[in-house]
């Protein structure tokens, strides 16, 4: 082999100083460009109010680049495009640091210090390892072009279901443009480096260092073999090479000084999103700080930072706006077209150096960039949209707080601003009395302990829907009994207890729940148990994830978790299987936000059940179209709605007898959808709890 | 230019309520306390007056109840009322709607204000004659049953209209300072979140005793009603009875209801 130091790339050779200089001048803008670029979105950013939450850099870093890594949340639901994306990532992050390592040798190490280590056996290796790199990201890119020209994937189309096809917004044919243009510049760049690459072969060919370790470069050397075929000369190649070079060269830098400015930055925006993540964003919303000037987001300025760079971290990918419910459903809301409103709305308002006059920063209303009400009020909080987010968008607080401001100034549906109101007076939704809270009780044939008054192993925690709602309440009594069966010592609140306060804090309602949240941990203090439990998987998310931020943290299970170790304590027992065939819908609260996706399913084997799972389960299970206040409103007549698609799903299971729940808004909601759809007869909505009693 | 308006607490019954002992009233822990529903609409309309307004309004709500009604009083301020009074003094005690009118009426002349406004009546009472009283005491002149209004601050008469039957619509004007009485449906209240009813605790309720409006114990309470309650309670109902067994034990049952009922012609 020749002498290593030659064994190299040439970078400069045969061109003038003066054009070496003017490659560095461009090279130099380009890189201010960039920069300039980046203090824009800076400014925006912290144009922002605080986030309000710990920094925790490093662990932080950390769990991101984890995430970069392994490409998990890409591949979900969508395994071949998040492959190319993979390719693509690692094939542009080993080009990225090929380059830089040639900037180390040639403009740092080499001038500074005399050093240099691009060459020899080291840039061999180099070579093969950027040549495969260039075949991972054209083979990706060549990948997207495929699936965005043919495959076409409906949540590809951006056209939006909440504008009608006359609004300029409506089918927002410039991102569509972008999209393509950064697949082909960069396919571009990839493809005119392995012709350089071949020319730069082909032009140095006599020069045994370049030609006898050609194969390093096996595409480069593939091309060159074809180039020198087709009669292509050494001077011709170099003639050749040194416009396409420019070309190359400029594309490159262009693309480079661009990212700031285009879907490029997700490079950055979805890294620094993915960083700042709160895992636990709609499980726990954010409190309204006491001395905010109004509550919730009104302006682009009362988003946070984090808020704001997460806006620009969205790729369009549309995961969220096939998960969404409301979107399945035909209401005017798709969670990725909220997020790509308010970045819009923010680069309008945010970017400039001067901040415009606060009229113009009201992010609520029906012109560019605004969100309706129609639109905020369309949302279930089922946290679809959050769950399945790569670049970990926080959908749900951004909504709910948005909700807020509506909220306080009545924007709502009337129906949910007397439900409301009557919360206030009587403390549930039902507008019952609170003496009638327990009045379940009285069929039971035994006493139910009053926690208030006598110490309890167990605090049971009814909430609205199992205390009020009659069907719910028989099996609240079912409950009951298996309860007293296991021999539980148990008790609960009678109308010491409220609304929980789930729903109304996620219909955006913060001044009344903090009252609920309050008066229910009053209520709690003054009761003596170990744990709680509830049949409700609302009050459940909101005892567990969010009283401790108002000072009651307590133990706390769902009752398919305590059932579950009772069953298998043999303190309940199955006396006869069941042998039905069954399919199991994970509540949004128990399951997405909590994690409580394997209870049910063990006490479905226990009572010998055949599980025949749903498309949409476990994290991709499809909301029942209740929560976040929705079952206080009304939904257009007419329309479809989330609980009847669900109910079309499970009818497409051969043979299925029961669709089981573990929610009292879930059995309210699926037997009346079984009804509406037509398909009542074809099987039964029932409770776990109602199937526990029926084995028993 | 200051707009008064007459506000109650109303009581609703709660679930098996029990009659007082002496008869007269409904125990008072069966009470829920409430603002009364007409009162959410004459406030509103007199927010809307006032947000309209090119030149400053106050809006004032009065209202004759103890402390325990300062909750309701809350919401009226939340909702944007620039003040309140509250009267109260335990001789007001059992007063009947015309001895609770002097005491707005006195409120009333210590204000003066353009215009008076109360509602039609009140949920609980039904006796939709505080509002008139008080415009007789006044000497002012009044309208009742509001369905529409129309007020441009510092007019010398507001315009409204009234519904009547067969569908008639009565559109009057009247001069100022009137008492009006707003009627349901006139528009639609505004919703008061809890963020704002917590941030009303921080305005004013000024409490005002009998002595600080000249009326004499005398005039209130009972001993200055010119109506009293004699006795409150639930008539006997009808009973209703359900009918059970198969279908035709069912319609030999209620064949034998039915002839009995008729004395045995059918």
């Amino acid at each position: 082999m020749a002498d290593s130091a030659a064994v190299t790339r040439v970078l400069f050779e045969d061109f003038t100083p003066s054009t070496v200089r003017l490659f560095y001048v461009i090279g130099y803008s380009a890189i201010a460009a960039f920069l300039y670029g980046v203090y824009v979105q800076v400014r925006k950013y912290r144009r922002g109010v605080p986030a309000g939450m710990p920094l925790n850099l490093l662990p932080r870093l950390e769990s991101m680049l984890v995430s970069l890594l392994n490409h998990r949340m890409i591949r979900r639901r969508d395994h071949a495009a998040g492959e190319a994306h993979r390719l693509i990532f690692y094939g542009f992050v080993l080009l990225f640091l090929g380059t830089a390592t040639i900037t180390l040798d040639y403009d740092i190490l080499g001038p500074l210090f005399g050093v240099h280590f691009w060459h020899g056996e080291f840039y061999l290796w180099f070579s093969l390892v950027l040549d495969i790199a260039g075949l991972m990201l054209a083979g990706g890119l060549l990948y997207m072009m495929y699936r965005r020209g043919w495959l076409k994937p409906p949540k590809l189309d951006y056209a939006r279901p909440d504008r009608a096809p006359s609004d300029p917004d409506y089918d927002r044919s410039g991102y569509r443009r972008e999209d393509w243009a950064f697949l082909w510049t960069l396919l571009t760049i990839a493809a005119t480096g392995y012709v350089l690459e071949a020319l730069r072969l082909v032009w140095l060919a006599s020069r045994p260092e370049v030609w006898d370790t050609r194969w390093w470069s096996p595409v480069g050397a593939a091309l060159a073999q074809a180039f020198r075929a087709l009669g292509m000369s050494e001077a011709g190649a170099g003639e050749w090479r040194r416009n396409l070079w420019w070309f190359h060269g400029l594309l490159a830098l262009l693309f480079i000084a661009l990212i700031p400015y285009t879907k490029v930055k997700h490079i950055f925006t979805a890294a620094g999103s993915l960083m700042f993540r709160d895992p636990q964003a709609a499980q726990r919303l954010p409190r309204e700080k006491p001395d905010a000037p109004r509550p919730g987001s009104q302006y682009i300025t009362d988003f946070t930072w984090k808020q704001l760079l997460s806006l620009d971290a969205c790729t369009k990918c549309g995961r969220c706006h096939e998960a969404c419910p409301a979107r399945a459903v035909g209401a005017p809301l798709s969670p990725r077209d909220v997020i790509l409103s308010l970045r819009e709305f923010a680069n309008r308002t945010l970017a400039s150096p001067a901040l415009p006059a606060q009229a113009e920063l009201d992010v609520h209303g029906k012109g560019p960039g605004q969100v309706a009400m129609e639109t905020l009020w369309s949302c279930r909080t089922c946290m679809a949209c959050v769950e399945v987010c790569p670049v970990a968008i926080e959908h749900v607080p951004i909504i709910v707080q948005l909700r807020r401001k509506l909220v306080e100034d009545g924007d709502m549906d009337p129906q949910l601003r007397k439900t409301l109101q009557t919360i206030h007076k009587t403390g549930n939704s039902f507008g019952e009395s609170k003496r009638k809270r327990a009045a379940w009780t009285k069929t039971l044939g035994f006493p139910v302990k009053d926690a208030r008054k006598e110490p309890v192993d167990v605090l049971w925690f009814v909430g609205d829907y199992a205390s009020f709602d009659p069907r719910n309440q028989k099996v609240t009594a079912g409950f009951a009994t298996l309860l007293r069966d296991a021999g539980v010592d148990f008790g609960i609140l009678y109308d010491g207890e409220s609304n929980a306060g789930n729903d109304v804090r996620r219909v955006g309602e913060e001044g009344l729940y903090e009252v609920l949240a309050e008066a229910n941990i009053g209520a709690l203090s003054g009761a003596s148990f170990n744990s709680i439990v509830t049949t409700d998987p609302h009050s459940y998310n909101t005892i567990r994830n969010e009283y401790p931020d108002f000072g009651g943290s307590y133990r706390i299970e769902h009752y398919t978790t305590l059932l579950l170790e009772l069953m298998q304590q043999g303190s309940l027992a199955v006396r006869h299987k069941l042998n039905l065939r069954v399919t199991f819908h994970d509540p949004c609260h128990l399951g997405r936000f909590n994690k409580g996706y394997e209870a049910p399913r063990d006490i479905l084997k226990i009572l010998g059940c055949e599980l025949i799972e749903m498309g949409r389960c476990r994290s991709n299970s499809f909301c029942c179209g209740a929560g976040g206040g929705r079952i206080w409103i009304p939904d257009p007549v007419g329309a479809d709605k989330p609980a009847q698609n669900r109910m079309r799903e499970a009818a497409a299971i051969e043979g299925l007898q029961v669709f089981v729940v573990s929610c009292p808004k879930d059995l309210t909601m699926f037997e009346d959808a079984l009804k509406t759809s037509g398909l009542e007869g074809r099987f039964v909505v029932r409770e776990l709890i109602e199937l526990v009693r029926e084995a028993a | 230019m200051k707009i008064l308006v007459a506000v109650k607490q109303v009581a609703a019954l709660d679930e098996d309520f029990e009659i007082r002992a002496d008869g007269k009233d409904v125990e008072a822990e069966f009470l829920l306390r409430d603002l009364n529903e007409w009162d959410d609409f004459s406030l509103e309309e007199a927010m809307r007056i006032k947000e309209a307004a090119t030149s400053p309004v106050e809006v004032v709500v009065v209202c004759v109840g103890p402390e325990s009604a300062d909750e309701s009083i809350r919401k009226c301020l939340a909702k944007g009322a620039d003040r309140a009074v509250r009267v109260w003094d335990d001789a007001i005690e059992g007063s009947d709607p015309i001895a609770i009118a002097q005491l707005i009426a006195a409120v009333a002349k210590r204000e003066r204000p353009d215009l008076l406004f109360a509602g039609v009546q009140s949920s609980d009472h039904s006796f939709a004659s505080t509002g008139i009283a008080a415009a007789a005491l006044l000497d002012w002149p009044h309208a009742a049953v509001l369905t529409q209004l129309t007020y441009t601050p510092g007019a010398r008469t507001a315009r409204f209209r009234r519904e009547l039957e067969g569908g008639l619509l009565h559109e009057m004007e009247i001069d100022c300072p009137a008492v009006l009485t707003i009627q349901l449906g006139i528009n639609t209240p505004r919703y008061a979140s809890l963020r704002a009813i917590k941030q009303a605790a921080a305005k004013p309720i000024e409490v005002l005793t009998l002595a600080d409006l000249s009326v004499p114990p005398g005039a209130v309470g009972e001993g200055g009603s010119l109506s009293r309650v004699r006795r409150m309670y639930v008539p006997e109902r009808g009973r209703a009875q359900m009918i059970e067994g198969s279908v035709e034990e069912q319609a030999l049952q209620l064949a034998a209801i039915i002839r009995e009922a008729t004395g045995g012609a059918a």
